[in-house]
């Protein structure tokens, strides 16, 4: 099946953002007709490569050949001439439109005046049914899962006359079930001839289905090996240069009263499916419970309206004995809760701001901070100081703003702040999404400390492998419910990958 | 008072006329805003075709002449904000102002060195806007008092408001326009060039704001008056907002500013201190507009709330 | 946050300033007339003689005031066009204490003057704020339109109620007035409390947990909220601060320069305060600088007129132009464009 023309070639590419060197030397092939994975850490610069292919930003230097033809520019249109097609991480989908408005947007059909709606419903029903891929035409994108979007994403790709289709990280939104459900559809494309890039880091995905597979690190291009001849164990150390084994020990702590009590507790949410309705759990001293489930099934507002971030509509919050339903943040705080939230750039930091004072911002009415009338200047620089050696903060100095940090010093920041807090409850909500592997490592290893001093822990992430390795007790989430209660040690990936579907609930012991 | 006198079939004219002004200036901003560009200049775009709808229907006799120059001026004030906004990043509200401003000031001095005229200007060497007369109206009871004697850009708005509403949402320019304003982003990978589209939307934007100033200065009166504008441009892009930017509620917006201004004028005449009428116009439109957003946030917080089923 | 004097900084202002002076003179020259000797006789009028210097710092006077209350609700986020009605309010409201409360001794009528006048003004800027903060409403609009409302209310009250009987509309003169410096000019007292007031708003912005929280808002809203900061009441807070900022140059205005409330006499003095903190980029050290320069094209404009055949609504011109270049980012894309120059050099 395979022959040698490469319908892709990118040769010595170099592209910073800034004094960022996303990619200091990127290579990559891309025969007809094959699956080649691109994988490596966060930040390794595999997405950047992609982007760069299909024309998002110009890359500084380097060479891109497609289908024989040498590039010194290219911009999306002249990428999707070429019959290169990108599903990006985020979807590249107006919430507005409807599902056939996104699909021939940019390339719509006429009839006179208008929008030959007709001719474009045709050709895109000519693609579900070829692929199987059932997608509702008429819905509004923000009325649809995000299985389906997914699905509207390729179509759109495809109708667009793509032999190329490049895939951002697909599986990072999807249950174990839909990843399935797309392999399909990916090994069906392949059969039709299509040549597919499949960016990922989970390694066991990238086994199942590539034909090749590239790795990046540091945006450095570190090799490219066949499928049929390597195994993860030379893959993670092409990706990270050493073995790593993130399996951090689980250390078990002397577990105390209850610390948070949710009774029954309902709140809006930003779709129909992450409408929290009657959630009702507790966290005790010195344990950590974590929650799993696809992002988007409510695990957002129901963090938030704990925290004092959303209107809780129903229900009671208690934490260590003191009922904060619906008090202000303030009054939460103040009642001994920390946050570390799911998306740092927005919640967590300010990045206009120097990193000693978004280390100090929540304390900004309290003593040594404030001083009389007036914001203490050299107890903000001290504290930056003992924050960044405890937690290894680069580069050290207190006076830069955050929006200079990379993602893990970053998050590292929000997490010294939080944790140096003190308090009873810490909430953990995906602490290492987007860090690299170092800080994930010093970030789990944090969480297991704060749970040795005695503080109940709320831990939620995407990831299926932090929640298994961190908690004592696992709760799944599915659109706005608990479908399953576990304890750590009797928990498999299997069935709580069916309890994320919304499979059926059962209670363990883990309550 | 006689309520009769206030509330007659004229009214429905009268608070049309009023409002026709503002309509334009508000599909003006709606324009931009189905890009996501907030039209704070539409005040001075408006300003500047007003003024140079009367300085060039003066000095050529042609009022078709001063219409065009009137949105030929428009679009090079749009196009001057469009390059700030778009190329050089300048905040929109600041830039708006800063068009306004320019147009405000600019205005006053050509009228001062230009036309040798302080304060205002009128002529009657001016050529208006000509007005539509049906001959088989004129007998016909209310309908010949309602629809006899509309000048040609009353007419017109109508026209413009249906020609927007079948360019939004019928054609591929109106779908990639709204593509752009909801998610750039998406706009550009499906190929489409998002500041290409913005200007476009912007220039255009200047010829109707141009024409609403010509219809203000040429049609609705026959004079310029310095900052003769007075808040039309803000109310059309209040207006705008109430609208959502839908050109048919847009417009539907503005009425309810066109009826208070017809009320408010009839009510003078019984003793009501003018300036309480003058001030009506602005009150309603920021209670229309509160109105208008509460609402639509109280829709949202019904629509995400958990206690209610979708 | 760091504040730096780089040159980068200065160029900002100079760049546009140069082109706007520059698109003034061929405006100049194209009606005829010498744009030197325009420049030079504006120069001249705004500060040859005791009356001349005196009327700019005069003008400099309330642009100090409104140019920081538009600088305060811009820190919170807040695009504020409203400060001309809190500066009309405040005025109307000291006017009318100065005459009616003469049962108080002068030094506190004079307190009393300007408490009242920051209160009401506070209040009407409440009004936009919270409808911003709760529901959204674009504060731009609403600011413009309540201009508006407020100076046909100061209207009706100089023409009925409050009015001195006289032909044009204008109050009855106060009971107090702010002692006058550099005769004739309108100079008086008031310039000290603007400037007391400019270097202890200056100190709450940088220096103080209010200002931090203000500052915190303005540029994260969303992290303010998490890190316990209220941000809609921070919001309505800075612009209470920043209507109250107008109430004190309202006052300053009738109690200092007119003695009396005239019709509509804060025609621009909202407008150049805000074209002055536009062009500063919100700075709070660089605004009293292009508030003084603003001060001085329009107290020399006069003299341009008389000298020179140019009309004064020229300079008009230039601010407008000057806070249109401003506004951009000029320096920045030269830079890029220098840099992609010497790439292709190479």
């Amino acid at each position: 099946m395979l022959n040698t023309n490469y319908v892709v070639e990118m040769k010595d590419i170099k592209k910073s953002f800034g004094s960022v060197h996303a990619v200091k030397n990127g290579q990559f092939t891309l025969r007809k007709g094959e699956v080649h994975s691109l994988i490596g850490e966060n930040g390794a610069g595999k997405s950047t490569m992609m982007k760069l292919l299909y024309g998002m930003y110009p890359f500084d230097a380097g060479e891109v050949t497609i289908n024989g033809k040498k590039y010194e520019h290219i911009n999306p249109k002249a990428a999707i001439e070429a019959g290169v097609g990108m599903v990006h991480q985020e979807f590249m989908l107006v919430n507005e439109l409807t599902v056939l408005e996104n699909i021939i947007l940019g390339f719509e059909p006429k009839k006179g005046l208008t929008i030959d709606f007709a001719a474009a419903r045709a050709m895109a029903q000519k693609y579900i049914d070829q692929y199987n891929m059932d997608v509702q035409l008429d819905k509004k994108i923000s009325q649809i899962s995000v299985g389906e979007a997914q699905r509207v994403e390729i179509i759109k790709i495809l109708a667009r006359g793509a032999e190329i289709i490049i895939l951002d990280e697909p599986t990072a939104v999807l249950t174990p079930q839909e990843t399935r459900r797309l392999f399909e559809i990916l090994n069906n494309l392949r059969e039709d001839g299509k040549s597919i890039v499949f960016i990922s880091h989970k390694l066991n995905e990238v086994m199942e289905i590539s034909d090749r597979i590239s790795c990046m690190r540091q945006g450095q291009y570190t090799g490219t090996v066949n499928k049929a001849e390597t195994s993860p164990i030379e893959l993670t150390k092409m990706m990270v240069g050493r073995e790593v084994v993130l399996n951090i020990e689980k250390k078990t702590a002397h577990q105390g009263g209850v610390v948070l009590d949710v009774k029954d507790i309902w709140t809006s949410g930003e779709k129909e499916i992450s409408k929290i309705r009657g959630i009702s759990f507790d966290v005790k001293a010195g344990e950590i419970v974590g929650i799993a489930g696809i992002d988007g099934n409510g695990q957002s507002e129901l963090i938030e309206a704990i925290a004092g971030l959303r209107q809780v509509e129903k229900g009671t919050v208690t934490l260590d004995g003191v009922d904060i339903t619906n008090k202000t943040v303030k009054q939460i705080r103040d009642a001994g809760l920390t946050h570390i939230p799911e998306d740092r750039n927005t919640r967590g930091l300010n990045r206009a701001f120097t990193i000693g004072e978004n280390l100090v911002e929540v304390e900004l009415d309290q003593a040594p901070v404030k001083k009389g009338f007036v914001i203490n200047k050299a107890a903000i620089t001290q504290r930056a100081k003992d924050m960044i050696e405890k937690f290894d903060i680069r580069p050290a100095d207190g006076s830069l703003p955050t929006s200079s940090l990379s993602g893990g010093n970053a998050q590292k920041v929000v997490v010294a702040r939080e944790v140096n807090l003190g308090g009873k409850l810490l909430i953990a909500s995906q602490p290492t999404r987007g860090v690299d592997i170092g800080a994930i490592e010093s970030i789990r290893t944090i969480l297991q400390d704060v749970k040795e001093k005695g503080l109940g822990v709320l831990l939620v992430s995407a990831e299926l492998e932090e929640i298994m390795s961190l908690s004592d007790r696992i709760i799944v989430m599915h659109e706005g419910k608990i479908t399953g209660r576990l304890a750590a040690e009797e928990a498999d990936e299997e069935e709580i990958g069916m309890l994320m579907m919304g499979g059926y609930a059962h209670d363990k012991k883990g309550e | 008072m006689e309520l009769g006198t206030i509330f007659n079939a004229s009214l429905i004219f009268s608070a049309f006329r009023s409002a026709t002004p503002i309509i334009y200036a508000a599909l003006c901003a709606a324009i931009t805003q189905q890009a996501d560009i907030l039209n704070i200049g539409t005040e001075g775009i408006m300003l500047m075709g007003a003024f140079m709808a009367v300085a060039v229907s003066y000095l050529t006799g042609s009022w078709i002449l001063g219409v065009a120059v009137a949105m030929i001026s428009g679009l090079v004030v749009a196009t001057i904000m469009a390059i700030g906004n778009i190329k050089f990043k300048a905040d929109i509200c600041a830039i708006g102002m800063g068009i306004n401003m320019f147009a405000l000031a600019i205005t006053k001095f050509l009228l001062n060195a230009w036309l040798g005229k302080s304060g205002s200007f009128t002529d009657p060497k001016i050529q208006p806007i000509p007005k539509v007369h049906f001959a088989f109206l004129e007998d016909v009871p209310v309908l010949g008092e309602l629809f006899n004697d509309w000048c040609i850009t009353e007419w017109f708005v109508i026209v413009l408001i249906v020609i927007l509403w079948f360019v939004f949402y019928k054609t591929v320019w109106g779908l990639r326009l709204r593509a752009v304003g909801r998610m750039p982003m998406a706009a550009q990978t499906a190929g489409i060039n998002v500041d290409a589209m913005k200007y476009q939307a912007i220039a255009i934007s200047g010829l109707i704001g141009g024409l609403a100033g010509a219809h203000l200065s040429l049609g609705y009166s026959t004079m310029f008056v310095e900052n003769m504008t007075s808040s039309r441009g803000f109310m059309g892009v209040a207006s705008m907002y109430f609208g959502g930017a839908h050109p048919v509620f847009t417009s539907l917006g503005c009425l309810i500013f066109g009826f208070t201004n017809s009320i408010g004028t009839r009510l003078q005449a019984y003793g009501f201190p003018n300036q309480f009428m003058l001030l009506m116009p602005y009150v309603v439109t920021i209670a229309v507009l509160a109105i208008s957003m509460a609402t639509k946030k109280s829709a949202e917080k019904k629509r995400k709330s958990s206690l209610v089923t979708q | 946050m760091k504040k730096k004097f780089d040159v980068k900084s200065v160029l900002n202002v100079l760049l546009p300033l140069v082109l706007a002076l520059a698109v003034g003179a061929i405006i100049i020259l194209f009606i005829g007339e010498n744009p030197i000797e325009a420049y030079a006789a504006l120069i001249e009028g705004a500060f040859k003689g005791k009356l001349r210097l005196g009327t700019t710092l005069a003008g400099f006077t309330p642009l100090l005031l409104t140019s920081l209350a538009f600088i305060v609700a811009a820190k919170a986020g807040a695009f504020n066009v409203g400060v001309e009605g809190e500066v009309l309010l405040g005025g109307i409201v000291a006017a009318y204490i100065g005459i009616n409360w003469t049962f108080l001794p002068a030094p506190l009528l004079i307190i009393a003057c300007f408490l009242g006048a920051m209160i009401v003004a506070a209040l009407w800027a409440f009004i936009p704020a919270a409808l911003k903060a709760y529901y959204d409403v674009s504060e731009v609009c609403v600011t413009i339109l309540m201009n508006s409302v407020a100076l046909y209310i100061t209207n009706y009250l100089v023409s009925g109620p409050m009015s001195a009987g006289t032909t044009i509309a204008e109050s009855k003169p106060v009971a107090v007035t702010l002692p006058k410096l550099m005769m004739p000019s309108a100079l008086n007292a008031g310039i000290f409390i603007a400037i007391v007031v400019t270097i202890v708003m200056i100190f709450i912005l940088q220096k103080t947990s209010l200002g931090t929280k203000i500052r915190l808002v303005g540029t994260n809203p969303a992290n303010a909220e998490y890190a316990g900061i209220n941000p809609k009441h921070t919001f309505i807070k800075a612009m209470m601060i920043s209507g109250a900022l107008g109430g004190i140059a309202g006052t300053i205005e009738v109690l200092g320069v007119h003695g009396a409330f005239l019709n509509n006499f804060a025609s621009g003095l909202g407008n150049n305060g805000m074209l002055a903190a536009l062009i500063a980029k919100c700075n709070v050290f660089t605004a009293p600088i292009i508030s003084f320069f603003i001060a001085m094209l329009n107290s020399g404009a006069m003299r341009m007129q008389q000298a020179t055949n140019v009309p004064k609504s020229l300079i008009d011109t230039i601010t407008a132009v000057f806070i249109i270049f401003a506004c951009m980012e000029l320096i920045g894309n030269l830079k890029k464009r220098a840099a992609k120059k010497a790439e292709e050099k190479k």
